[in-house]
């Protein structure tokens, strides 16, 4: 077998760096290897995901030591349109990677610039419409179809020029499980069925850990190649069952539900323990129902939610889970029933705050602190300092800092710092997980008890399953605009397929983080 | 029908109209281009051109007509200065019709290899145009929501996010567009535009029919610009009418197959 | 370690590869492209009077397409832009296409507001080519194709290059007021330009029309009167819309722009050439800077600082 990438003490820092991003990389893949790059934010797995394809140094600039060779080719000889035929690259954010409307089309332009002939690209095209299984999509706008198949119309128009290697950056983070499943679906089959090498960078490892040949373990621009458990057992943090393993002691950690359920043994159902009773009547909603078009409309919804609750709305995509935040804030009016915050009709960012899909379409300010102190300023609140509402989301260190200039998770905790100084008593977020890296997740969630445990009340919609296992006081999910099921995180998603935790999925209803698992089992 | 075919139908009818002000003449040129325009038009936010091109040409007729009160007024002035006025009317009801059957994608695709660039970018506007819009109003209700309201002094809290998350997705746009072989040598076409028979007709015809209107022109035959000092009823002739009916024949050409 | 890391401004030397012949040429382009607008005050120099000018009338028209036309042809089809340049092109085009749907305020149409700073913050090449592309995208997206496209587009390329030529350095009140005040000029000068192609077309036989018999200072009178009449009180929307958008958004948007050059490495006209080192040793680092020029200089031409 030969290699499809082979790394040799590569170095490699950014232009107005301060740190090199990668140091002294030394590793191979061999063809046919599906291999995962896990670590932390800023260690480096997008900068070497783009050594693999010539983006780094040719796109980036730099300064970089040591020779890749991927497909065989020297990529500091081959800049990136050298290496289009040999390496396909897809992108964190598909949508906005797209070049033409059509997804037809989108899947030839790779091959329009390679002086492919129109027969054979037609048939090219044919064959990455069934090998990603979206070929009802053909003539339809990349901006109609839903995240999942987006992904996989980024596949298929990276890989219709012939390439063997196909690497990812984050293609799960944006998606619902469904669309996840399907993603991770097809690169199996890219991998088992086709022979490809697949090299993608993930947090969400819940899926996908146990389906891979290859870890890659990054820390500080520092790559530890080896056996995807061994790897990341040394995460701080892996996915739950991995999680589990270290806190008991297991070597090797388990990657999957059915690893750990034979590692463990069953176990009792777990007692459902009692749930605080929520305090007063924050939001209270009546029959309401609402019409939005793509959103989803909402119908008689009767929803009760008291001080100090931590609510995980969770649903498909087009449920309803927007629409009911928005209407729970005041921005969308109910087309009957009522919505009251506080006794009253919600007074937009004054009674209840919400902060947006996109964090960042919010941040505008020179620093982070200056970001805050606009929202203080806008709401007419004085004696706080902007830096008290960043130590909150423990970011006080970043209040320097250009807000564009960060990561993903530090932007979404820098909009929800902006979002909370308001001190709206209802904090409404939607899908903040979206993307987030677990360290920033980790700061999200003390957050939100610590909001909760003030007082003030969250909702936020979510397809993050294990964000809701550790954090919500209760679930409710949505169906069509319906609320479905209503209650303890425990049961509601204990008794569901698609959302359950891992846990859950391990050892059954009632059982929903790792801790809890490790204590029972000490 | 090939975007060209369209591109000269328009140039030669808008050559037809400017050649002319005689208001029979100009008259039929707008019931051609209704005609064509009722039979070809294409789905989509162009429809509504022909439209909005109809109303601005009314506005100049109505405008060029009241210029004349600038100067000496009798009835020859202002029959004068209607007849220019329904002469860049016509004008623009022609370009309104070719605005609603031209499929903006098509005429960007159609662009010669030394233009691919450009016109790539032009592609990528319109793409990216409807997600700015869209863009725009999610900012706008998050910062409201923040207890920012819209106006003057607070425009850079809609603009910077638009355009900071602009430039990101530009970042991914180049990567991904530089790792999927842009600009690496000579480029082929998926589905290169072919030439019907109806589009090479109508080429035809159209050349035709400015052709004649032009020799009339130079020998100053046909009544193309009716006297109005004095007043005189403007004359017809048939040869020029059938020029105008030539150019009703892109109205016959099959339509595209639709799409959803 | 890569020496210039931040995006310098483009010298009209490097806008033309440093051959004077290519300087030569764009300054004619530039200037038959003007003639084009100016015709109504050019052609009785040329003619001398003609007899039967109704006839001329397309002819003059498609004429003045192919000038332009040239002038676009050869801007437009230089090629070798490169994925940084057609994406910015792509996403800034996109900008105005959106800011272009509200529809007019009585002649201020927002968009001019990005081809100012774009031209400003990437350069005269860039500033035109965002103009004409932004233009000719917008024009489809609204259906708004006509021959005036041509004429529009390279206006408001001029926008874009002029804005692009304006001092860059210095302190930013500076640079916000010159760009300011180039903004409300270009209002105007664009309203004037875009009238005056089509001046005599759309007045013949009135007392404020053209007329190829008369004097230039005649003609010029009777367009001026024309002006005041028509579009004057528009221009003047542009015109103190384009200044007062500059003075609200102009530091926020440019310190976006200048931001995402740096990020994006836009070494406009620098040192071009990779250096691949055949064998690279671990010593050995490699400082590499983009190899493809963003902006303006023909492909395979190096360009020289």
């Amino acid at each position: 077998m030969t290699e499809a990438l082979r790394v040799d003490a590569v170095s490699f820092r950014y232009p107005d760096a301060a740190r090199p991003a990668l140091v002294d990389v030394t590793l191979e893949i061999e063809e046919g290897t599906f291999a995962l790059a896990v670590g932390p934010t800023g260690a480096g797995k997008s900068t070497f995901l783009r050594v693999a394809n010539g983006l780094v140094p040719h796109f980036t600039g730099g300064s970089f030591t040591g020779r890749v060779l991927a497909a065989g080719r020297d990529t500091l000889a081959y800049p990136p349109r050298a290496l289009a035929d040999a390496v396909a690259f897809v992108p964190q954010d598909p949508g906005a990677s797209f070049v033409l409307d059509r997804v037809e089309e989108e899947l030839a332009y790779g091959m329009e610039n390679l002086g492919v002939d129109p027969a054979h690209m037609r048939r090219r095209v044919e064959e990455m419409l069934d090998l990603l299984d979206i070929e009802p999509l053909r003539g339809r706008s990349v901006r109609s179809i839903s995240g999942g198949e987006r992904q996989r119309v980024a596949i298929a128009a990276a890989l219709a020029a012939g390439p063997r290697i196909l690497v990812l950056d984050e293609p799960t983070s944006q998606l619902d499980p469904q669309g996840a499943e399907h993603v991770f679906a097809a690169l199996q089959r890219l991998v088992h069925d086709q022979g490809m090498t697949v090299i993608l960078a993930e947090h969400r490892l819940e899926r996908v850990a146990g389906q891979v040949d290859l870890a890659l373990g990054f820390d500080e621009g520092r790559v530890t190649a080896g056996d995807p458990a061994a790897v990341i057992r040394r995460l701080a943090m892996g996915p739950p069952v991995a999680r589990l393993g270290r806190l008991v002691g297991w070597d090797p950690v388990p990657l999957t539900v059915r690893d750990a359920r034979r590692l463990a043994g069953a176990l009792p159902a777990r007692l459902h323990p009692v749930t605080p009773a929520p305090g007063d009547t924050r939001v209270e909603l009546r029959r309401l129902s609402a019409r939005h078009g793509d959103a989803g409309a909402l119908r008689d919804v009767d929803l009760i939610v008291g001080e100090g609750e931590i609510v995980a709305v969770m649903g498909r995509n087009g449920a309803g889970k927007t629409t009911l935040l928005r209407s729970i804030a005041g921005v969308h009016a109910p087309a009957s029933g009522t919505v009251q915050v506080g006794g009253h009709a919600p007074r937009p960012g004054i009674d209840a705050a919400l902060c947006p899909q996109e964090p960042e379409s919010v941040l505008f300010a020179e620093t982070v602190a200056g970001e805050v102190a606009v929202t203080l300023k806008a709401r007419g609140i004085d004696g706080v300092r902007p830096e008290a509402v960043l130590m909150e989301l423990g970011i006080a260190d970043l209040a320097a800092h250009h807000p564009r200039d960060l990561s993903a998770g530090q932007r979404l905790l820098v909009a929800t710092a902006a979002i909370a100084a308001g001190q709206a008593p209802v904090l409404l977020l939607d899908e903040p997980t979206r993307g987030l890296d677990p360290e920033a997740k980790e700061r999200l969630a003390r957050f939100l008890r610590s909001h909760a445990a003030d007082g003030g009340t969250v909702l936020f919609a979510t397809h993050d399953v294990e964000l809701a296992a550790t954090v919500a006081t209760r679930v409710v999910m949505l169906a069509g605009g319906e609320v479905i099921a209503d209650g303890d995180p425990a049961s509601v998603l204990g008794d569901s397929h698609v959302f359950a935790p891992q846990m859950t999925r391990a050892f059954g209803p009632g059982w929903l983080t790792p801790e809890q698992v490790a204590e029972a089992l000490a | 029908m090939h975007p060209g075919a369209w591109i000269l139908w328009a140039t030669c009818a808008g050559m037809v109209t400017f050649t002319t002000t005689n208001p029979f003449y100009l008259a039929l040129i707008v019931a051609v281009a209704f005609f064509v325009y009722a039979a070809q038009r294409v789905p989509g936010p162009t429809a509504r051109s022909f439209r909005v091109f109809a109303i601005a040409g009314l506005i100049t007729l109505v405008v060029r007509t009241s210029l004349v009160f600038l100067g000496t007024v009798d009835a020859g002035n202002v029959a004068f200065a209607a007849l220019e006025g329904a002469r860049l009317a016509t004008l623009l009801i022609v370009f309104g019709t070719f605005n609603a059957v031209t499929d903006p994608f098509g005429v960007v695709r159609l662009a010669p290899r030394r233009f691919h660039e450009p016109a790539l970018a032009a592609a990528l506007a319109l793409s990216i145009a409807p997600r700015t819009v869209a863009m725009v109003g999610r900012v706008r209700e998050a910062q409201t929501l923040r207890g920012i309201l819209t106006s003057w002094r607070t425009l850079p809290s809609l603009a910077v996010p638009v355009l900071e998350t602009g430039m990101e997705e530009a970042v991914t746009l180049a990567e991904s567009m530089d790792a999927r072989g842009h600009g690496r040598g000579r480029r082929t076409r998926y589905r290169p535009a072919h030439w019907t028979p109806a589009a090479v007709v109508v080429s035809v015809a159209s050349v035709v029919a400015a052709g004649v209107f032009v020799v009339a022109a130079w020998t100053q035959r046909g009544d193309l610009h009716p006297s109005t000092s004095p007043l005189a009823w403007p004359q017809v002739q048939p040869a020029l009418l059938a020029a105008i009916g030539l150019l009703a024949l892109p109205a016959f050409a099959p339509r595209p197959r639709e799409e959803p | 370690m890569s020496a210039a890391t931040t995006a310098r401004p483009m010298s009209v030397r490097t806008l033309t590869g440093g051959s004077r012949l290519r300087a030569g040429a764009l300054i004619v382009l530039n200037v038959v492209g003007l003639m084009a607008f100016l015709w109504p005050f050019a052609l009785p120099a040329f003619t001398g009077g003609n007899e039967n000018h109704h006839a001329d009338g397309p002819v003059i028209l498609l004429v003045l397409l192919v000038c332009l036309g040239t002038l676009l042809f050869v801007e437009l089809g230089r090629g070798g832009m490169g994925p940084k340049a057609v994406a910015l092109l792509g996403v800034l085009g996109a900008t105005m296409v959106a800011l272009r749907l509200p529809g007019f305020v009585a002649g201020f149409s927002a968009m001019f507001i990005i081809v100012l700073v774009a031209g400003n913050a990437f350069g005269p090449s860039f500033g035109f080519l965002l103009g004409a592309v932004g233009t000719f995208a917008s024009g489809l997206f609204i259906g708004g194709l006509g021959p005036w496209l041509p004429f529009q587009m390279v206006a408001v390329g001029w926008v874009g290059m002029g804005a692009g030529l304006l001092p860059r350095t210095g302190s930013w009140r500076v640079r916000i007021w010159a760009l300011a005040a180039y903004g409300v000029a270009a209002g105007y000068l664009f309203g004037a330009l875009m009238n005056l192609w089509s001046w005599p077309f759309l007045t013949t036989g009135s007392a404020v029309s053209w007329s190829p018999d008369a004097t230039a200072a005649e003609n010029l009178r009777h367009y001026l009167t024309f002006y005041a009449a028509t579009s004057f009180v528009w221009d003047t929307f542009r015109a103190v819309g384009n200044g007062v958008l500059v003075l609200v958004l102009g530091r926020p948007l440019l310190g976006s722009l200048d931001r995402a050059a740096r990020r994006m490495r836009l070494e406009v006209g620098g040192d071009m050439n990779v250096t691949p080192a055949p064998s690279a040793t671990r010593e050995g680092a490699v400082d590499v800077e983009d190899p493809a020029p963003v902006l303006g200089a023909p492909r395979g031409v190096p360009v020289g600082r």
